[in-house]
């Protein structure tokens, strides 16, 4: 195995590309622990003299930053916790479904047009704007405007796409030959996919839930759009830290932005090693 | 209003049988919360007090007769209001009573500002329902009375009478026609008076060494600027840039420079168009104002491109600068000590400078922009109660009381809140202040309250930001502006924006008619 020495020109890159990635979660970090008066001081304060949690506090009890003398704050952001968890884990666990059985189809039956994974990947063409209107009227005549189940059914719809193409490319890159070996000991169809291809593609299958839970969770312009009182998900609610006395939030909005990134990040160290396989998966071509 | 009403019914009764002195009249009527002037307003009337207290309550007492009602028979006993982050707390303060006297429950759901005129627009599609009481700028209402969110409020306004045309207790002439009207229909009431003055560090100019150095290089005495020019020789004066203090805190961000920009153009006696709908700012006048907003981008605060509302108002009460020009809401938190650490009582207020004319006259015109006030949605289930509930909040007597909470960024708008300012309205904004609020409105001039109102403004507002930014010189911005305002004039309909302009344009103060040739415009 080529092992490449590390030299200080390529230590001095990595450390540049190290900081220019992390600074904006370290600014992040820093004004969630920031009291009010630091949030947007001038010269700025890298790090608080006096940490706080109140930021953390005021998303479950808006009153809790009172004690600074900011007020103004409504809205507690529990609701839009416990909405971004429940759409977007439901969003991703049936664009995965189905994005799962649709590459296996696709990649191995080619029954369909070649055209299809094309036509599957139109979705993407254009911008989610272009679309945001036709969905409101669709949803407001379907009655699924303001709903949870009407918001899961956009994010499935947008990212099935993604979640298709990439797990086709996964399953591409298996050898039909074992599923094959399996049927010949005797697995039907379905069982040599259950219990075959998809076990082996699994890294890709956890790099591209990954992937498209990030994209779930990270979403704004559908939830804004299609939520009026029922429905409402992180993304929505960091827009809304504005209080005439304070005017933005900063410290409260970085603190939710802090308590959105840690599933992400969790679930990134939880499943690294499968991460590293899917990104890599394929890479050598057969 | 924060009194027992009962009481002020016995005072009334009392001092019509001639059971209270006239002093003591006043004197527990201030105990009330009644401000002197309208107090003396009751005193004075040739019909009685019991009348004349009964006249200015008259639109909260209407309005609240017809909650009851309108309460009594809802089978949906809540209403929904959708308003802009940062206003709350000039609502929250009623929802109790709302509740415990009437057993609805009201509920806001805030967006951020500028997503507020989407989410109506929204609303003539999905048709939801979820608001009954919409808070837009007035911006919104040709848009929304057009694509059918809104109703036409003339036909209650006409049997509820909110008195928004009282000569006492009004809205603001012309504030009263361009931020509630669409082609002469009440369209919305409003609740927010959003005119722009400048506001200047009163203890600089007091401060001798500053006032005799100012004079010696100017030869005039420092003080409020009365014109643009003294305007930027002021802030080149007091710009310190070393010890963070600027010249000026007025907007050169997105969404605000525009404002910046027709502000000036006001000055000069010109407007957004002509008669036929031709754009009239890239012309020499829009050329000059471009030159002086370049010229003036030397003195300001280094934030000024990035400036929001909020972040303007916490510089400015930090102490960053000499003077701002920015909403009444900024004067309310500079002059409070909790926001204005560093401006509370060092606050001088103008009404907009003025600009010479070419027959050497100077003309004062101010800028009337976005001003907030309650629409009542075409879905809501209870359209009635919604209404009753816009007239109740903006009535003379519950936005006295609403306006001074720092908790919402409301400001004065009626006659009474300027001219009869209870003790809570002159201590959260100094009789100066209001006196100058009021001298600024007779002569402001609208935004874009037009049919495609948004569009107009963000194509003149991206064009503006271009040129401050150096990405456009000044004639190539103007002129490409002017080419998108065509093509929204023919794609919204020529006519249809035309007949709206020309009402805008025909309730202007007289001195800017004149001015921008809008006095033959028929």
């Amino acid at each position: 195995m080529l092992v490449r020495k590390l030299t200080w020109p390529l230590a001095f890159l990595m450390a540049l590309a190290l900081v220019f990635t992390l600074f904006p979660v370290f600014w992040i970090v820093m004004t969630a622990i920031k009291p009010p008066t630091d949030w947007n001081a001038a010269p700025a304060i890298w790090i608080p003299h006096e940490p706080t949690l109140v930021n953390f506090r005021t998303l479950f009890d808006p009153n809790a930053i009172r004690e600074y003398g900011v007020g103004g704050v409504s809205q507690a952001a529990t609701a839009s916790v416990l909405g971004s968890i429940f759409a977007s884990v439901t969003a991703t666990f049936f664009s995965i479904l189905i994005g799962l059985f649709a590459a296996i189809g696709l990649s191995r039956y080619a029954t369909m047009s070649k055209a299809t994974p094309l036509v599957i990947l139109s979705g993407r063409m254009f911008p989610p704007a272009a679309i945001a209107v036709p969905f409101v009227i669709i949803f407001s005549a379907t009655n699924v405007i303001d709903t949870y189940s009407g918001l899961i059914a956009i994010y499935v719809a947008v990212t099935l796409p993604f979640s298709t193409w990439m797990l086709k490319s996964f399953v591409d890159d298996l050898p039909r030959e074992i599923e094959e070996a399996a049927m010949i000991d005797g697995r039907s169809r379905l069982m040599a996919h259950l219990t075959v291809t998809i076990p082996l593609i699994r890294g890709g299958l956890f790099a591209t839930t990954m992937l498209i839970f990030i994209l779930n969770w990270s979403e704004f312009m559908f939830a804004l759009v299609l939520s009026y009182t029922n429905v409402t998900t992180i993304p929505v609610q960091l827009a809304k830290y504005v209080t005439a006395t304070a005017g933005t939030l900063y410290g409260v909005q970085a603190a939710l932005a802090v308590l959105a990134m840690l599933p992400l990040v969790i679930g990134g160290f939880m499943i690294q090693s499968h991460l590293a396989r899917g990104m890599t998966f394929g890479a050598v071509k057969r | 209003m924060k009194n027992n009403r009962t009481e002020i019914e016995s005072l009334l009764t009392d001092f019509d049988a001639g059971g209270v002195s006239r002093r003591g009249f006043l004197r527990r009527m201030a105990a009330f919360g009644v401000s002197a002037a309208v107090a003396n307003i009751i005193v004075q009337s040739p019909f009685g007090a019991r009348q004349a207290f009964a006249a200015i309550m008259g639109s909260e007492e209407r309005a609240w007769a017809l909650a009851k009602e309108a309460a009594a028979k809802a089978t949906k006993k809540s209403l929904t209001v959708l308003i802009p982050t940062g206003s709350i707390g000039n609502m929250t303060p009623y929802v109790g009573k709302w509740k415990n006297e009437l057993g609805i429950d009201i509920t806001f759901i805030e967006e951020p500002d500028e997503v507020v005129h989407t989410k109506g627009m929204q609303e003539a599609v999905a048709k939801t329902g979820a608001y009954d009481v919409l808070m837009p700028t007035a911006m919104s209402y040709p848009d929304w009375i057009d694509a059918g969110v809104i109703y036409d409020l003339t036909p209650w306004t006409e049997k509820y009478q909110p008195d928004i045309f009282d000569p006492q207790w009004g809205v603001v002439f012309p504030a009263s026609h361009h931020a509630q009207l669409y082609n002469g229909r009440v369209a919305g009431l409003l609740c927010d008076g959003d005119q722009i003055t400048l506001l200047c560090r009163d203890d600089y100019i007091r401060n001798p060494d500053k006032a005799k150095a100012f004079a010696d290089k100017h030869g005039y005495a420092l003080s409020t600027p009365k014109t643009w020019s003294q305007y930027r020789d002021i802030a080149a004066f007091m710009h310190d840039p070393a010890n963070k203090f600027f010249g000026s805190l007025e907007y050169r961000s997105r969404y605000y420079v525009k404002w910046m920009f027709m502000q000036r153009l006001a000055s000069k006696g010109r407007l957004w168009f002509d008669k036929d709908m031709n754009p009239t700012f890239n012309s020499d006048e829009g050329l000059a104002v471009l030159d002086d907003m370049m010229e003036m981008n030397k003195y300001l605060h280094p934030d000024a491109f990035s400036f929001t509302w909020s972040s303007n108002y916490n510089a400015f009460g930090r102490g960053e600068g000499f003077m701002n020009i920015c909403w009444p809401s900024g004067f309310k938190y500079s002059k409070a000590p909790s926001t204005g650490p560093a401006t509370s009582g060092k606050i001088a207020a103008t009404v907009m400078p003025a600009d010479k004319l070419k027959d050497g006259t100077l003309l004062y015109a101010g800028m009337f922009c976005w001003g907030y006030g309650y629409a009542v949605s075409k879905y809501s289930a209870n359209p009635e109660l919604a209404y009753a509930y816009a007239q109740w909040m903006t009535s003379p007597t519950i936005s006295m009381d609403a306006i001074p909470y720092l908790g919402g960024y409301s400001d004065p708008y009626r006659i009474n809140h300027m001219k009869q300012p209870t003790q809570r309205m002159i201590d959260t904004y100094s009789p100066e202040y209001l006196e100058t609020l009021y001298n600024n409105i007779v002569n402001t001039v609208p935004d874009f309250c037009l049919p495609g109102g948004f569009e107009y403004q963000d194509a003149l507002d991206k064009e503006i930001h271009a040129c401050m930014t150096g990405e456009k010189a000044p004639k190539k911005a103007l002129d490409d502006a002017a080419r998108s305002f065509d093509r929204i004039t023919r794609r919204v309909g020529r006519e249809k924006v035309q007949k709206s302009w020309l009402v805008l344009a025909k309730n202007l103060a007289e001195p800017i008619k004149k001015a921008s040739g809008a006095d033959q415009w028929g």
